[in-house]
């Protein structure tokens, strides 16, 4: 590790610690959730570990537990996750001066506090190592952070009888995740046209009905930027 | 198939193909590709889209049926209701649980 990875590593973990602090309440309540949904606490922390993402985690755990087709589970997971396409594209340049294996760790790594806190300084930096630095070091930290904290919830669930129903806890934090977004105009049709679709597709086979939501929402959301696009323009 | 390994299964191909892939994509090809803006644009909505598809049956269907006077969605509005009154973290949670097992 060069003094320039290490200065890196030391500002980009400062920088980052308030995030590794705010994301503890969700690590808790997705160890929780996965015991709700029947996991043993070696299965549970076998995919926290492997998964390493808690939309994913916490998207998947109804459908696991409903026993949809292995496909459905995994598409739906990958939906869920695209937005880490548009992020890792994002990053590809401010990281290109690691080697491969780094480079793959960056992307195991990568989750969406660190990648909003140090985007715009590893833009700006010039020096390579010191960026790979500032962004790894704080990933690894929160990952860290995120599995013992899951590990934390994932044992504190032992100890709640299974009349409580902390599975719901998966379905509150997907609404706490979905709450800001709503804000956006063409977002909450995205949702709403979501939402409305798996409701009425229900009776589709193999669950297709979800993955004909998903799709639907995703054209609704754009198509109504992209009205909402050129109505502006036409007021101006 | 035995159910613990088609679980096992289940994790390692969500943690192959739908995080580490998609994470690590663009960072692991480096300057060689980028991703057109019209994609970009579309891929903005989808996590909107597909934690909705997933989570408003859970809420809305009773057995199999829509029925929207239950105690799930009594748990979601006072869990929603939360997160507009305070920023406290733990707070739909709460709120949301309580909910549930009151209207239970």
């Amino acid at each position: 590790m060069s003094p320039s990875f290490r200065a890196g590593a030391r500002e980009g973990f400062r920088l980052c610690l308030p995030v590794s602090v705010g994301i503890i309440p969700w690590a808790l309540v997705t160890g929780l959730a996965m015991v709700g949904a029947g996991f043993t606490v070696v299965q549970a922390m076998g995919m926290s570990l492997i998964v390493f993402g808690a939309t994913a985690q916490l998207g998947t755990l109804p459908l696991i537990v409903a026993g949809a087709p292995l496909w459905l589970i995994v598409a739906t997971a990958l939906v869920v996750n695209l937005r880490f396409v548009i992020f890792s594209a994002a990053l590809a340049k401010p990281l290109s001066g690691g080697t491969l294996a780094q480079r793959w760790l960056c992307g195991y790594a990568l989750t969406d506090g660190v990648f909003a806190t140090t985007l715009e300084r590893l833009c700006s930096e010039p020096d390579p190592q010191r960026r790979l630095g500032f962004y790894l070091a704080p990933s690894l930290w929160c990952a860290l952070v995120w599995q013992t904290a899951t590990l934390v919830g994932v044992l504190a669930a032992g100890s709640v009888p299974s009349d409580w129903s902390l599975e719901f806890m998966a379905s509150i934090a997907l609404l706490v995740l979905l709450v800001p977004m709503s804000k956006v105009r063409p977002m909450l049709l995205a949702m709403l046209t979501g939402g409305a679709l798996a409701v009425l597709l229900r009776g589709m086979p193999l669950r297709l009905g979800v993955m004909v939501a998903i799709l639907g929402g995703i054209a609704a959301g754009f198509a109504a930027e992209h009205w909402q696009h050129r109505g502006g323009r036409r007021d101006e | 198939m035995n159910e613990e390994w088609t679980l096992w299964l289940t994790f390692i191909l969500i943690g192959l193909l739908a995080t580490t892939l998609p994470r690590a994509s663009f960072i692991v090809l480096g300057e060689r590709a980028s991703l057109p803006d019209v994609v970009q644009k579309a891929l903005r909505y989808a996590p909107a889209a597909a934690l909705a598809a997933i989570v408003v049956p859970d809420l809305v269907l009773v057995g199999g049926a829509v029925d929207v006077i239950n105690p799930k969605l009594g748990g979601a509005i006072a869990a929603v209701l939360a997160t507009q009154v305070s920023r406290n973290p733990w707070l739909p949670f709460a709120a949301g649980m309580a909910a549930l097992w009151v209207l239970r």
